[in-house]
């Protein structure tokens, strides 16, 4: 089996040394390296125009399917005729349970959230409250599919220095991807809420927000 | 013509969304041959690279509305066909290891005098084909792509010190495979 090439020649290829700075005992196996480099094809590859033809054939043909103009439909705003009929006992049952989600919530360690609290607002958004528990973090946000994955456009402000942080946003009925932006770069899936991979190794948090309120999927 | 050279990549993609689904051309001139060369090196074969291209953009489209900021829409498409890329190779594996392919990819307008330079270029193109993966990918997005360490460490998620060892190990490896060629 052919022996490596010197450390010193790979620093060379990495173009973080020149060949004039080696040993002369190093030099023959540097230009042989060199060559090899020299070797790549860096011509540019052109593709035919029919690409384009062929994707706009399937972006106009998927534009059409039955699935796009259902997702269109669930993103779309409409008016939506609303008639509540709220019991005092929902009221209170709704506190408790916000308490209790909250007092475990604080129980946990790490980053952690209720799924998304929700009221309606008008006929076609509804208020939805996101909670994160990030302890230590500078800032938060929620970017998603409703502010255009928006890291800035959603700050949550912080519960005085319990590590909660929370905001409250009208939000349209349909279907929505978000994920919490922690400090800026780092983004969080909302561990209160189902979540699904985006193809790229990270996770997006699924809600459906209905003219009855919002709910986690 | 000029509307479209100025429109930024965050406004067509907004566009789009917004149902003018025929802007989506902007973006499939702007990026098919930008990223045909990296999928070429990558799948050996210009055939394959260009459904690789296809099918990354088709996908885009599909999923646009999770592109989480328009304005990175370059490097969220590049991910997209990087992993399409990476899906080709394991499929091929499973179906032809180890082949290798020569399908004109190292170029045949070459001039007389220049068949050293071009025995040894097509030497190398089926030689990347035997690095893994990430090996080869390194490869391609340093000296074909001419990307510092740095940017390759931006785009594809490793740090560089892991993106170096990679690269170090497919120096090695070449030597091996293009004894005889150098």
């Amino acid at each position: 089996m052919m022996a490596g090439y010197h450390a010193l020649v790979k620093q060379v290829l990495d173009g973080e040394r020149s060949l004039a700075d080696l040993p002369l005992d190093l030099r023959a196996e540097a230009e042989e390296a060199v060559r090899l480099v020299h070797a790549v094809d860096r011509a540019p590859v052109t593709l035919p125009a029919a690409v384009e033809e062929r994707v706009m054939a399937a972006v106009r043909e998927h534009a059409a399917s039955p699935a796009r103009r259902a997702w269109r439909w669930l993103h779309a705003p409409r008016d939506v005729e609303l008639r509540l009929r709220i019991r005092p006992w929902m009221v209170w049952g709704g506190a408790l349970t916000a308490a209790a989600s909250l007092a475990i919530l604080l129980t946990r360690p790490t980053i952690s959230s209720s799924p998304p609290e929700t009221r309606v607002a008008s006929r076609d958004t509804v208020l939805v409250r996101f909670v994160l528990y990030a302890p230590g973090a500078r800032r938060v946000a929620v970017a998603g599919t409703f502010n255009q994955w928006d890291r800035s456009a959603a700050p949550l402000v912080p519960a005085g220095t319990s590590g909660v942080w929370t905001t409250t946003l009208a939000l349209r009925v349909g279907q929505h991807q978000y994920a919490f932006v922690v400090d800026g770069e780092r983004w969080v899936a909302d561990p209160g809420a189902p979540a699904v991979d985006d193809g790229f190794g990270r996770r997006n948090s699924l809600m459906a927000v209905t003219a009855h309120g919002g709910r986690v999927l | 013509m000029g509307l479209e050279a100025e429109a930024s990549d965050a406004d067509v993609v907004r566009a789009v969304l917004a149902g003018d689904v025929e802007r989506y051309a902007v973006l499939v001139r702007r990026y098919r041959d930008r990223y045909a060369r990296y999928a070429a090196r990558m799948l050996g074969s210009r055939d394959i690279a260009e459904d690789a291209v296809q099918d990354a953009l088709v996908r885009a489209f599909d999923r646009l509305a999770d592109c989480r900021d328009p304005t990175k829409f370059a490097g969220w498409l590049f991910l997209i066909l990087r992993n399409r890329c990476y899906a080709e190779r394991r499929r091929r594996q499973r179906e032809r290891p180890l082949e290798p392919m020569d399908d004109g990819l190292a170029g045949t307008d070459r001039p007389d005098g220049a068949y050293d330079q071009l025995e040894r270029q097509r030497a190398l193109e089926r030689s990347l084909q035997r690095l893994t993966a990430e090996q080869r990918e390194v490869f391609v997005l340093k000296h074909v792509e001419g990307m510092a360490y740095e940017e390759i460490a931006q785009v594809t998620g490793a740090t560089v010190a892991s993106l170096k060892m990679r690269m170090h190990r497919a120096y090695d490896r070449l030597r091996e495979l293009m004894k005889g060629h150098l």
